[in-house]
C-alpha cells in the first residue's frame, strides 16, 4: 500500500485585485474584484515507502502548496489525500508525530535563543524520551557537524548552519514522511552539497519517504530517482531523470578531439556547432543522426576521441518547463474558444 | 509518546526568561513603563477624588474601595499582559508571516500551543503593584470606623478564583480578536482595539445603569462579551461597596461566563484555522 | 557627501520637486486604502473611550449635584463630554503613529542614505507622507466623526462658538499638526546620536499623555501644594490636545486666545529649526562615520 495516495487534490484561491491609482484604491474601499487562482489542479500521485520523490517546476507552479496540503496546513478545494493512513487536513496526532516539514524560507526555532533549547521544546511536544532525544540528537548534530554551535543564539548562525539545525529539529521524532521545500535555498555550493550528503546517507539509513521541491538541480540529481514536474498547478511529468531526459530533449551532444588541427576544416560549417576550440569542436545532433552523422564524419576527418553525452539537466528542465507553459496555454485558448 | 503539556509550559517560561534576560535593557524599560501606565491612572483618580467624593450616587464607589477595584484591574491586566498579550500579537503575526504552519505541524494541541509561547516576565511588577494597591487600600478601610468589612480566608479565595475566571474571560476575548487576522489581514492595531475594549472593564458598573443606552452597554458588556463581571465580580468580594458577601446573582454568571467565553473562543480559533491560507515565504 | 545635497537640491525646479512630493503623496495614500478592514474598525473604536468618559462623568457630577453645584473646575457635565470630543479631534491631527520609530529605524538600518543620495529631503517628505496619510484618515473618519458629534450635539451646552472662535480653532488644529509632526521627528532624529530612542519615546508619550490635557481637562490639576498647573503651562504639550479643545469651548477667550495661538506658532517654529539643526549635524555625523 503506498505510503502518499493523492486523488484528484485540488486548491485555488480568490485573490484580491489591487489596481493602480487612488481613485481606484478609493473605490477598492468599497467593491473589491477577486481573481479565482487554482494553485494545484486536480493532482493524482502515488508514492510508495522509501522513495525520495523530486517535485520540480517554475516559481508558483503549486509544489509548495502541494507540500502544505499532504501536512495539512491547508485544507484542499476538492480531492483526497492519504498519507500513511491519515487525512492530512484532519490534523490528527497520531499522524502529526510521524512527518516532518522543513521549509528554506521559512524558519521554527527559536531566533533569540540557542538551537538547543528549540530541540528541548520539540523533545516535550513530541513527547520523546530523555534518552531517545539526547541519542538522536547527538547522532544529527554529529553528522551534520554542528555539536559546537548548539548553544549559539540561532540568530548568530550562518544560513547553512541554521538550515542544519532546522533539519535536526524536524528529525527529532524520527518521521516517516518528510517533505522538504527547498531546502538548500540561498546556501553556497558547499553548504547545499552536505546537506544532499546528509539527506542522501538519512534516508538510505532511515528508509523513510522523502518529498523535495528544489530549483537545483544539483539536489535533484543526486538524490532523487523519480522526478514529478509540476506546472500551472497539474503533474506535467512523473518518471525517472533518465525519461526526462529522454522525452524533452531531441539531441546528443558530441564532442570531437581532433588528430590535428587541419582535419576540423569542414566541419565548422556544421550546423549546431557550440564551440570550437581546435583542434576540438562541440555540437548537437538530433538523437536519431547521431549514428549516421558520426558514421559520416570518422570517413572523412581523422578523429581521436569522441564523447557522445546528454544535453546539462538545466536545459532539458528549461525545456520541459517551457513545453509544459506552451500546453497549458493551448489548453486554455481552447478552452475560452469553446466558451461563448 | 503523548506530549507533557506541562513540561512543554516550562519550557516556553524558561526560554521565554533566558530570552528577557538577555535583552536586559528592554526588559526594564518594559517594567518601567507598564508601572508608569498604571501611575498614570491612579493619578488621574486621585485628581478626580478631589472634586468628589464617590462616583455614583449612593454606589459606594468611594476613594478606598475604588482603589481596591483599581488595584484589581492591575492584577489582571499583568496576568493578561504576562501570558497571552505578546501571544496573541504572536498568533497575528504568525498568520501574516505564514509561520502559523510550523505550530500546525505539531502533534499538540494548537491553541495551546500559539496561547503560551511567548511569556512576558516584564509585566509582573504591575501585577504586584496592584496587589500593593488592593491591600494598602483594603487596610484604610478596614481602619475607616464606619465602614463594616470583614474579610477572612474565604474572601480571599473567592477573591483569587474570580479573578481566574476574569483572566479565562479576557483571554477568549483576545484570542477571538487575534483570529480574525486570518480574514482581515494585518492586524496590527490588536493591541489598540484591545485597548478600546477593555476600556469598558476599567469602572465600575453602575456608573452604566442609568439610561437606555448605558443599560445597552451594560448588558452588551456583561451578557454578549461578558468582560465588566471580569473586574466588578470580584473586586466587589473585597472592597464590598454596598453588600456583603460573594451572593450576588453575578458571582454564578461569572463562573458560567468564565467557560461559556472559553468554549466560543475554541469553537472561533478552530473555525479560523479551516480559513487559513498559509502566507507563502 | 552632506555638502551635495543642497546643490542637487537647488537644480531643481519647482514644478519637479512639486511632482516627486504629488508621487509620494499618492505612494502614501494608496497605501494606506489597502488595509481598508483595519481602517474602518479602528475609527469607529476610537469612540469608545470617550464613551465611558461619558458615563464616568456622568456618575461624578451626579455626586457633585448633590452638594449643590453643577460644575467642576468651571466645566459643567456637558463642557466635560465636549471637551473628551474636541480633544479626540485635536488628538487626530496632533498623534503621529509611528514617525518616531520609523525614523530611528531608517537610522539604525542605513535606509536614511537614500536621502542623502537622491535629491528628496527626508522631513518633507515624511511630511507629505504624514499629510497624505491624515487626509486619507479624515476621509474616512469624518462618517462616523460627524454621526458621534451629531448623537453627542447636546453636551454643546453653549452650541457653536462664533466665527472668530471656530477661525482660530481651524489654525490651532493646523498648528497641532505640525507641532506633533516637528517634535516627533525632532525625538526620532535623536537616532543619530543614541541609536536605542525606544525610551525617549516612551517617556515623550508619556507627558504628552499626562500634559497635553488628554486625560483631563488641566484646570482639573492642583495649584497648591505645588503649581503643577502652572508648570504646565509652560510646556508645548498643552498645545497638542488642550489648547485646540479649550478655544472651541470657550475655556481661552479674546486676547489670551491670540496669545495662545502665538505661543503655538512659536513652538512650531522653535521645532522646526531645531529638527533642520539635528537633521544637518545628524547627516554630517552620519557620513563623517561613512555610514
Amino acid at each position: 500500500m503506498p505510503v502518499i495516495e493523492i486523488k484528484n487534490l485540488s486548491k485555488s484561491y480568490r485573490v484580491y485585485q489591487k489596481r493602480e491609482g487612488v481613485m481606484a484604491s478609493i473605490k477598492g474601499l468599497f467593491h473589491r474584484e477577486y481573481k479565482e487562482v487554482h494553485a494545484v489542479n486536480d493532482i493524482s500521485l502515488e508514492v510508495e515507502e522509501g522513495e525520495f520523490v523530486a517535485f520540480l517546476g517554475p516559481n508558483g507552479a503549486g509544489k509548495t502548496t502541494t507540500l502544505k496540503l499532504l501536512s495539512g496546513v491547508i485544507n484542499p478545494t476538492s480531492g483526497t489525500c492519504s498519507v500513511l493512513g491519515h487525512v492530512p487536513w484532519e490534523r490528527k496526532n497520531e499522524y502529526r508525530r510521524r512527518f516532518a516539514l522543513v521549509m528554506g524560507q521559512k524558519n521554527q526555532l527559536w531566533w533569540d535563543l540557542p538551537a538547543a533549547e528549540s530541540f528541548r521544546l520539540n523533545q516535550h511536544i513530541y513527547g520523546i524520551s530523555a534518552e531517545e532525544f539526547n541519542r538522536t540528537r547527538d547522532e544529527l548534530t554529529d553528522m551534520l557537524d554542528v555539536t559546537r554551535l548548539l548553544s549559539q543564539p540561532v540568530r548568530e548562525l550562518s544560513l547553512g548552519e541554521r538550515m542544519k539545525m532546522e533539519l535536526i529539529a524536524a528529525l527529532l521524532h524520527k518521521p516517516d514522511v518528510l517533505f522538504l521545500d527547498e531546502p538548500t535555498i540561498g546556501l553556497d555550493v558547499i553548504a547545499q552539497h552536505k546537506i544532499q550528503q546528509f539527506l542522501k546517507h538519512y534516508q538510505e539509513t532511515q528508509n523513510n519517504t522523502i518529498l523535495l521541491t528544489s530549483h537545483y538541480m544539483k539536489d535533484i540529481s543526486a538524490l532523487c530517482k523519480r522526478v514529478v514536474i509540476i506546472a500551472g498547478g497539474e503533474i506535467y511529468h512523473d518518471g525517472s531523470l533518465e525519461e526526462i531526459v529522454d522525452r524533452f530533449s531531441s539531441h546528443k551532444i558530441v564532442t570531437l578531439q581532433m588528430a590535428n588541427d587541419r582535419s576540423l576544416e569542414g566541419l565548422q560549417n556544421l550546423p549546431n556547432v557550440i564551440s570550437v576550440e581546435a583542434p576540438k569542436i562541440k555540437f548537437r545532433v538530433d538523437r536519431e543522426d547521431v549514428g549516421q552523422t558520426l558514421g559520416e564524419i570518422l570517413g572523412l576527418h581523422d578523429v581521436d576521441d569522441i564523447v557522445v553525452e546528454d544535453p546539462p539537466l538545466e536545459d532539458v528542465i528549461a525545456s520541459a518547463f517551457s513545453d509544459a507553459a506552451e500546453q497549458q496555454k493551448s489548453q486554455q485558448e481552447t478552452i475560452e474558444a469553446s466558451s461563448p | 509518546m503523548n506530549p507533557s503539556y506541562l513540561k512543554v509550559f516550562l519550557t516556553f517560561a524558561r526560554n521565554s526568561l533566558v530570552r528577557d534576560m538577555s535583552f536586559r535593557f528592554n526588559f526594564i524599560l518594559t517594567c518601567f513603563a507598564s508601572v508608569s501606565w498604571a501611575l498614570m491612572n491612579f493619578l488621574l483618580f486621585k485628581i478626580i477624588y478631589q472634586h468628589t467624593d464617590s462616583i455614583g450616587v449612593d454606589t459606594g464607589w468611594h476613594e478606598n474601595e475604588f482603589f481596591i477595584f483599581l488595584g484589581t484591574i492591575w492584577i489582571i491586566n499583568s496576568l493578561i499582559q504576562t501570558f497571552f498579550m505578546a501571544n496573541a500579537e504572536g498568533f497575528s503575526e504568525m498568520i501574516r508571516t505564514g509561520s502559523l504552519d510550523f505550530a500546525l505541524l505539531k502533534p499538540i494541541d494548537t491553541q495551546f500551543l500559539i496561547s503560551f509561547p511567548r511569556i512576558n516576565w516584564a509585566q509582573i511588577p504591575n501585577g504586584l503593584l496592584g496587589l500593593s494597591l488592593v491591600i494598602y487600600s483594603l487596610r484604610a478601610l478596614m481602619n475607616d470606623s464606619e465602614k463594616v468589612i470583614s474579610i477572612g480566608p474565604v474572601e480571599w479565595i473567592l477573591y483569587v478564583f474570580y479573578i481566574g475566571c476574569g483572566v479565562v474571560v479576557m483571554y477568549s476575548v483576545m484570542i477571538i480578536l487575534a483570529s480574525t487576522s486570518i480574514w482581515l489581514g494585518r492586524n496590527q492595531n490588536l493591541h489598540t482595539f484591545w485597548f478600546y475594549i477593555t476600556n469598558f472593564y476599567r469602572y465600575p458598573m453602575e456608573i452604566y445603569q442609568k439610561s437606555g443606552i448605558g443599560m445597552a452597554l451594560w448588558g452588551t458588556f456583561t451578557f454578549v462579551i461578558p468582560i465588566l463581571v471580569v473586574s466588578n465580580v470580584p473586586a466587589r468580594i473585597l472592597a464590598q461597596p454596598l453588600e456583603r458577601g460573594w451572593y450576588d446573582w453575578q458571582s454564578l454568571y461569572a463562573i458560567f461566563a468564565a467557560a461559556a467565553s472559553l468554549v466560543v473562543s475554541r469553537w472561533v480559533f478552530k473555525f479560523a484555522l479551516s480559513s487559513y491560507r498559509s502566507a507563502s515565504s | 557627501m552632506s555638502q551635495a545635497i543642497p546643490v542637487a537640491e537647488q537644480s531643481l525646479s519647482l514644478m519637479q520637486r512639486a511632482r516627486i512630493w504629488w508621487t509620494f503623496f499618492q505612494v502614501a495614500i494608496n497605501e494606506r486604502l489597502v488595509y481598508r478592514g483595519d481602517f474602518m474598525i479602528g475609527t469607529l473604536m476610537r469612540f469608545l473611550p470617550t464613551l465611558t468618559q461619558i458615563f464616568l462623568w456622568w456618575a461624578i457630577y451626579d455626586v457633585v449635584a448633590q452638594s449643590g453645584s453643577d460644575s467642576i473646575a468651571s466645566y459643567r457635565y456637558g463642557d466635560m463630554v465636549a471637551y473628551y470630543l474636541m480633544v479626540t479631534i485635536a488628538r487626530a491631527f496632533s498623534s503621529m503613529p509611528g514617525l518616531t520609530s520609523g525614523i530611528a529605524n531608517q537610522v539604525r538600518n542605513g535606509e536614511v542614505k537614500k536621502f542623502l543620495i537622491q535629491p528628496i529631503d527626508m522631513q518633507g517628505c515624511l511630511l507629505v507622507q504624514r499629510i497624505a496619510h491624515k487626509l486619507v484618515y479624515y476621509l474616512i473618519a469624518t462618517l462616523p466623526f460627524a454621526l458621534v458629534f451629531f448623537l453627542c450635539r447636546d453636551f454643546f451646552i453653549d452650541g457653536w462658538p462664533s466665527t472668530e472662535v471656530t477661525i482660530v480653532f481651524f489654525a490651532s488644529l493646523i498648528l497641532t499638526f505640525l507641532l506633533g509632526f516637528f517634535m516627533e521627528s525632532a525625538i526620532g532624529l535623536i537616532s543619530f546620536w543614541f541609536l536605542e530612542v525606544t525610551s525617549l519615546t516612551f517617556i515623550y508619550m508619556l507627558m504628552n499623555f499626562l500634559l497635553s490635557g488628554h486625560m483631563f481637562p488641566l484646570e482639573l490639576l492642583p495649584e497648591s501644594p505645588i503649581n503643577v498647573r502652572g508648570f504646565v503651562e509652560f510646556l508645548p504639550f498643552k498645545y497638542l490636545a488642550y489648547f485646540p479643545a479649550a478655544v472651541f469651548l470657550g475655556k481661552v477667550e479674546g486676547p489670551e486666545m491670540y496669545r495662545g495661538l502665538a505661543i503655538e506658532a512659536s513652538w512650531v517654529l522653535f521645532f522646526i529649526i531645531i529638527s533642520r539643526i539635528m537633521w544637518i549635524r545628524g547627516v554630517k555625523r552620519y557620513s563623517g562615520y561613512g555610514g
